[in-house]
């Protein structure tokens, strides 16, 4: 698992990056690109479609009623759309690899694929990979790959592509992108007003949580908290209570969640690469670099599918994720909505003012 | 041009594999989030939370509601006392008449004085039944009006407890529900696009077809 997680990543590293321009062995060699995948495949189709067609109107067939001979030219008949069919479901799966957040424990086999169909630079007939498109027997296609970065040839069959298809499954998991859902899910939770959410769906520059959420005094006016700014001045930052919020927004978490674990590959994809290791956004931004979850990742071959305490873990992290990537920043250091008390102050003198308060308060 | 190498045929059939495989990614990706929202939305009808009724728990107290005047007693024992006292007063004097040898005329003034005496007790008695009776249906009537208040307060209560819980089921599931529900509806729209797109891509490489493997549907 490890071994397949560092191989993407470097071939993520080395498509990403321009080394290869620098290298001299490589401007100064061929690129041959021309795996012509179709005319290799019905280079002999002709021939047989016409030795087939001459069989059956000269009643030459291996039986009576030329069934072989039939069901042979139906197949090359519907092969030509077959092979399109086949090709661009494969583009558009192996296109996943190429992904910004295309996560790093799926089968590498299939990055190598993709740097191969999309003539990326390392991976032409001249650096020993080559692509074959067969035309099987039974009217089914496969396609096969091989080179110097596969173990052993990636054989594909179009109806086991097809298959998969048809069961919303696919052979390279995406990866959902957690930051639009998270800034979606911000609008949903319901501590924001409506007014706080912007045409484009997010919210708006300065919105703030609801009144409804901010800890007040038993006389109506926001309790405080007082920060230290430095050469004895101070603030006033507004104080949530974060359980009430919690025991707000946790419903609609759990919503977003399930939508999730509705499409378990996908779930496995934002673990390893969002969730797992509860890293910060910024962090998330560089996983190239970061490996993504490396010893806490899901494997696609062996979790799937997901066990119940894996699902409890998943919404769990994805809570926590959340909370702490996209809901902190509305809970802390807020300023006053009230403009006299969001003025910068005396510390010494508030802190005075507030003990006196307490005091006069409790009639100590 | 690398990649129409790599496909082979015309290369009008790269292009449109290209177009077709794009437009197939999107069609994938707009089932994949109809079917993310297709899960949150049933997640969200199921789960929908029980909201609470902050007057459930209110309780009509008429039972409570007692009139204090309904049993109040008669001052009896004064009025028992006072004909005692007028009853030994009688026989004191009817002594002192047997012993002085007074007439049988005081004897009766006394009787009488003493019947007077009583009858005046009587009209006491009489007056606080009286009395209590007014305070017992003043209180009977103030007991009513207390009762009718406290079932009018039950009933605003219960009738705006069921105003909280319609409020509130309305503006907080259902506002999530049907934004749900609405960008289901658009996902929708968007994966039948990509079909769509994706057919296109499809029917121009069609007219591509007959090059591949030379004249193969031609023969």
């Amino acid at each position: 698992m490890e071994k397949n997680l560092n191989k993407n990543l470097f071939l993520q590293q080395f498509n990403e990056s321009d080394a290869i321009a620098y290298n001299k062995d490589f401007t100064s060699g061929i690129s041959d690109y021309n795996f012509q995948l179709l005319d290799n495949a019905y280079r002999n189709t002709g021939r047989v479609y016409a030795k087939l067609k001459l069989a059956i109107d000269s009643n030459r067939c291996q039986e009576e009623t030329c069934a072989y001979e039939l069901a042979e030219i139906k197949h090359l008949q519907e092969a030509p759309q077959l092979s399109l069919d086949f090709l661009s479901s494969l583009i558009a799966e192996l296109s996943v690899t190429g992904d910004p957040n295309f996560d790093l424990n799926n089968d590498s086999k299939y990055t190598i694929a993709n740097s191969i169909i999309s003539a990326k630079p390392g991976f032409s007939k001249s650096d020993g990979y080559n692509v074959y498109l067969d035309l099987l027997q039974d009217g089914a296609q496969q396609i096969v790959f091989i080179g110097p970065a596969f173990e052993e040839p990636l054989v594909i069959n179009n109806t086991a592509l097809n298959a998969l298809a048809e069961s919303n499954t696919s052979l390279v998991a995406p990866t959902p992108d957690i930051n639009k859902d998270m800034l979606r899910l911000l609008t949903e939770v319901g501590i924001f007003s409506p007014d706080m959410v912007g045409e484009n769906g997010e919210l708006t520059a300065g919105a703030k949580i609801t009144q409804e959420y901010v800890i007040m005094n038993p006389d109506g006016t926001p309790d405080y908290e007082i920060i230290d700014i430095g050469n004895g001045k101070g603030r006033n930052i507004l104080k949530y209570d974060l359980d009430k919020i919690e025991k707000k927004v946790t419903p609609f978490i759990n919503a977003e969640v399930a939508g999730l674990l509705s499409s378990e590959q996908d779930a496995v994809a934002a673990w390893n690469v969002y969730i797992s290791k509860g890293t910060s956004v910024e962090e998330d931004d560089q996983m190239a670099q970061n490996a993504n979850a490396g010893d806490t990742s899901w494997s696609y071959t062996e979790d799937l599918p997901l066990m119940q305490d894996k699902k409890v873990l998943f919404e769990k992290k994805y809570k926590e994720y959340f909370m702490n990537n996209y809901l902190k920043q509305f809970t802390t250091n807020q300023l006053p909505t009230v403009q006299a008390d969001a003025a910068v102050f005396d510390l010494a003198e508030a802190k005075k003012a507030k003990a006196q308060k307490f005091i006069d308060d409790n009639n100590l | 041009m690398a990649v129409s190498a790599i496909i082979g045929g015309v290369s009008s059939i790269a292009g449109g594999l290209f177009g077709s495989s794009a437009a197939k990614k999107a069609a994938a990706a707009a089932a994949r989030e109809k079917r993310r929202l297709q899960g949150k939305l049933n997640r969200l009808e199921k789960n929908r939370q029980e909201v609470i009724n902050p007057y459930e728990d209110v309780k009509s107290l008429s039972s409570m509601i007692t009139n204090p005047f309904a049993n109040l007693g008669v001052a009896t024992g004064a009025a028992e006392i006072k004909i005692e006292e007028a009853d030994i007063s009688l026989a004191n004097s009817l002594d002192t008449i047997r012993a002085t040898g007074a007439s049988a005329g005081g004897a009766t003034a006394l009787a009488q004085a003493a019947l007077r005496s009583k009858k005046g007790v009587a009209a006491s008695i009489e007056q606080q039944e009286k009395s209590n009776e007014d305070k017992a249906a003043a209180g009977e009537q103030q007991m009513q009006r207390a009762k009718m208040a406290e079932e009018q307060r039950i009933q605003s209560a219960e009738a705006a407890g069921k105003q909280f819980v319609f409020g509130a089921t309305e503006s907080r599931e259902q506002g999530a529900i049907d934004r749900t529900y609405g960008e289901l509806q658009a996902v929708s729209g968007a994966q039948a696009q990509a079909k769509a797109d994706q057919t296109g891509a499809m029917t121009g490489m069609f007219g591509s077809l007959a090059s591949i493997g030379g004249s193969l549907l031609k023969q």
